[in-house]
């Protein structure tokens, strides 16, 4: 690589400048003109925000006066950070870190709206060993995240077994040792790794944790209690330019994928097919009758009950459903 | 590192030239022993010799390489950005501290806490407390400058301090003064030995950009890269990851010796010690008090961020201050006092790390008797050697786990890969500085290689080991870390993901805190029985 010299001071001048100052405003990417609003995704590019990427290249943000500044997220961003630090304006997370951050540590924070209607996390595992049910887990091995011990743990509460019937071992999202039989099991999306998995000459056999005792939401929509009150006008353009986006991403499934190839998916590791696949496996989860987003108050109670059974205290309270309802008005 | 592995083998040079056939047969075994190498993990790639088939061979590893090379040059481009802008960043502080520290003597031990501190700590445990304070780029940037900051502040000390007092008194004797001296004696003296320590720390500046990437959520990167393809379960994309970012490494190593060679030429590197000169000179309060405020600079310096961060607008929910930590330590409101926790945790981890540094130690040792023994292999096992220490352990832990388990056997398995190399290359050095003439009085009178060994090469290079054990003795922490984080799911390692992935801040700056604290008590206690130990035998402190 050659670098001139000029280029060389640029690259370097504003790295330092970011880099000493950790001030926000310089790393943000602001494309457009409209009101800048940051939002942090939980995850790396990949089809899980199929949604807000359509609704960026088909300008929806810019038609409700939004210029927004999308934040990847990885292994280790904790997307309410970025709330608490004022890098963003909301932020998709998951609902049991949220609310044991909120119930035991006071976070100023409020769902207005979840992604996922029933969280795509599950048990994966192969054919030719297959898991189908909870009681299957006995004395086997299982990979998970240590993020989602919590969850694991409530649906082997519910399911009248516990961590001692079932050997938990970290899981670093390669589905290596479970291909070469080294764990039996992992949690993992259920969108996601059984493409993989197929991809590897094996069949894939899955079940969700909500059908098995923790029916929670996933990617909820978080901001913070102060975001919620001083922006509002901006949370329902953000919340309506993304609805929309997701609304023309399920119209077709396959069609969005393939055109992120160069932008959005480019470089990030992964097939498009898998894309696809993972586009298409999430619709039913995200779809729902009252709209995208949109937080039924039984689904809220069954969230609030399963969370309970982890030692999570929340309640109806942390769940606030009045953007939705002005959404819809 | 490795160039004092160079250094030791230059030390070598005259025996070869004693017999100058063996000039050509040398580099030819080594040739031939690598490519038998190279043939062994191609065989065992394709038959799926290793852990069913997890090994790639290379030239499963080249083809993958080749069908995805079009994602590359974007990811290079940011690893290298970010690692040369912290590069740059750690080097400048390093050489300006250098430069006090050399001028005026109590600044070395007023410094010591904060060195002492940067050394010791584990790099895993600082990046979520980095990925929290800062954006963007800058976590990347940071821990790039932190990995580099200590070598490059040595090396100044020794090149600005060790220098010829004969050539000082020249200058003096003909009126110089202090910045006479400077200028010609001592910026000219310690010019290879920071060139010597800025190549030390390249490696380190990819490798800290490396941990970085993986969890701040930038868009490029090859750590980034590297996330984003573990889903796909395929070793040989991981394992291309890994041996580019050994070769940025390896290219930021090589650009530094190329342009030290043209800049001082072949010049030899000031090789003396740095610790214990300035004692004696200081009365018994002043030490103390020097004592006293190098322990608490640290503290201090960690108060003044947390207080800068407050001020640039990062929550102070996410913030600790030292104050703040303990007072939540003993703090009765949570469920589990967090002493309890992280105490819990420690009692975990820590008797592996002892276990650990013990058997790295070994491994080193043994592998620096192979290469005493068979220069050949020794230089064989090298390229090996210094793949493990820059291939990111997280694209092997499938093939770790696969062969080694999830248990203990696992932990020593990543502590050894972790903490054997600069172990090997400081007894390597030891054991080739064996003076020729000792050498060869055990083998005049009829004693075997092997004996020669163990009545000389070992008792010499006991200040050396004593030196290794120190620089062990901080990574066997990281490693035990790396495996619990990784393959175990046990004590702090694990702890540290937990308490993330909760949002326990609190618990996870008293986890950080910890293992920092920890990491720094052992390589003291290591240092007092080097102590101990030199001074049982009358030998003075290697490096």
């Amino acid at each position: 690589m050659t670098l001139s010299r000029r280029r060389f001071l640029q690259m370097t001048g504003s790295g330092v400048m970011a880099g000493a100052l950790g001030w926000p405003a310089l790393s943000m990417a602001q494309n457009g003109q409209g009101t800048p609003f940051a939002m942090q995704a939980s995850w790396v590019n990949d089809a899980e925000f199929s949604g807000y990427f359509v609704a960026q290249r088909n300008g929806y943000y810019a038609d409700e006066g939004l210029a927004l500044d999308y934040r990847p997220g990885g292994p280790d961003v904790i997307p309410e950070g970025a709330l608490l630090s004022n890098r963003a304006a909301v932020a998709l997370t998951t609902v049991e870190s949220t609310l044991k951050a909120v119930t035991q540590q006071g976070a100023p924070l409020v769902i207005i709206g979840t992604q996922y209607q029933k969280s795509p996390v599950g048990i994966v595992s192969l054919a030719s060993n297959p898991i189908e049910k909870p009681e299957d887990l006995a004395g086997k091995v299982l990979a998970v995240p240590p993020v989602n011990r919590l969850a694991v743990e409530a649906m082997l509460a519910a399911n009248g077994m516990s961590t001692d019937d079932v050997r938990i071992v970290p899981y670093a999202y390669d589905p290596t040792p479970l291909l070469k039989g080294e764990i039996d099991a992992s949690l993992d999306f259920v969108t996601n790794v059984p493409y993989t998995i197929q991809l590897h000459g094996e069949e894939a056999v899955s079940f969700l944790l909500y059908d098995h005792g923790f029916p929670v939401f996933n990617d909820t929509l978080v901001v913070t209690r102060q975001t919620l009150e001083s922006r509002r006008a901006d949370l329902l353009a953000w919340l309506r330019a993304s609805r929309r986006g997701w609304e023309e991403n399920f119209q077709d499934p396959t069609r969005y994928p393939p055109l992120f190839a160069d932008s959005f998916f480019a470089g990030n590791g992964r097939a498009i097919d898998n894309e696809i696949f993972f586009n298409q496996a999430q619709q039913p989860l995200i779809e729902s009758p009252n709209g995208i987003f949109s937080m039924a108050d039984t689904d809220i109670a069954r969230c609030v009950e399963a969370l309970g059974r982890i030692g999570i205290e929340a309640s109806a309270e942390h769940f606030d459903t009045s953007l939705l309802a002005e959404l819809e008005a | 590192m490795a160039e004092l592995a160079g250094q030791a083998q230059d030390a070598r040079k005259p025996e070869t030239r004693r017999r100058p056939k063996a000039r050509y047969a040398m580099p030819l075994k080594i040739a031939l022993g690598w490519l038998a190498l190279l043939a062994l993990w191609e065989i065992a790639g394709r038959q799926q010799w290793v852990a069913g088939g997890a090994l790639p061979s290379p030239s499963g590893i080249l083809g993958q390489l080749i069908v995805d090379w079009h994602d590359y040059p974007e990811h290079i481009r940011a690893t290298v950005r970010t690692s040369l802008i912290g590069f740059l960043l750690g080097n400048l502080v390093a050489v300006l501290v250098g430069f006090l520290m050399a001028s005026w003597r109590p600044a070395g031990r007023l410094l010591s806490g904060v060195n002492v501190t940067l050394f010791a700590m584990p790099p895993i445990a600082l990046t979520p407390i980095l990925v929290i304070a800062f954006d963007g780029d800058a976590p990347r940037i940071a821990l790039a400058a932190l990995s580099t900051y200590y070598p490059t502040m040595v090396a100044t000390v020794l090149g600005l301090t060790r220098v010829d007092a004969r050539l000082l008194d020249l200058v003096r004797l003909y009126g110089g003064g202090r910045w006479a001296t400077l200028r010609w004696i001592r910026l000219r003296h310690a010019l290879p030995t920071l060139l010597a320590g800025l190549r030390v720390a390249a490696p380190n500046a990819v490798l800290g950009s490396l941990l970085a990437e993986f969890g701040s959520g930038a868009g490029a990167g090859l750590g980034h890269y590297l996330i984003g393809s573990l889903g796909r379960g395929d070793p040989a994309r991981l394992w291309g990851i890994g041996l580019v970012a050994t070769a940025i490494s390896a290219g930021f190593y090589l650009s530094i010796l190329l342009l030290a060679r043209g800049w001082v030429g072949r010049q030899a590197p000031a090789q003396e010690s740095l610790g214990g000169s300035s004692s004696g000179s200081m009365s018994r309060a002043g030490r103390l008090l020097c004592l006293a405020i190098s322990v608490t600079l640290p503290v201090l310096l960690w108060w003044a961020a947390v207080w800068g961060l407050e001020r640039v607008g990062v929550s102070p929910f996410v913030l600790r201050s030292p104050p703040e930590l303990v007072v939540e330590l003993f703090s009765t409101m949570r469920p589990e006092s967090l002493t309890r926790i992280v105490g819990g945790a420690l009692a975990q981890t820590v008797p592996w790390c002892l276990a650990g540094m013990l058997v790295g130690l070994a491994f080193a040792l043994l592998l620096a008797i192979v290469g005493t023994l068979s220069p050949v292999l020794g230089r064989v096992l090298m390229p090996l050697s210094l793949l493990t220490q820059s291939m990111p352990l997280v694209a092997l832990t499938p093939l770790i786990v696969l062969i080694f388990g999830r248990d203990g056997a696992t932990i020593l398995a990543i502590t050894i890969s972790v903490t054997f190399f600069p172990a090997y290359v400081t007894l390597a050095q030891g054991m080739a500085l064996v003076p020729a003439a000792t050498r060869d009085c055990v083998r005049v009178l009829g004693g075997s290689r092997w004996r020669e060994i163990r009545l000389v090469s070992l008792p010499w290079s006991l200040p050396y080991l004593c030196a290794a054990a120190r620089l062990v003795a901080p990574r066997a922490f990281l490693g035990v870390m790396i495996a619990e984080w990784l393959a175990t799911g046990t004590g702090v390692g694990n702890l540290l993901n937990v308490a993330r992935g909760s949002l326990d801040y609190g618990l996870v700056w008293a986890v950080v805190v910890a293992a920092v604290l920890v990491s720094v008590l052992l390589y003291l206690a290591v240092t007092l029985i080097e102590h101990w130990v030199l001074k049982r035998y009358a030998m003075a402190s290697a490096s």
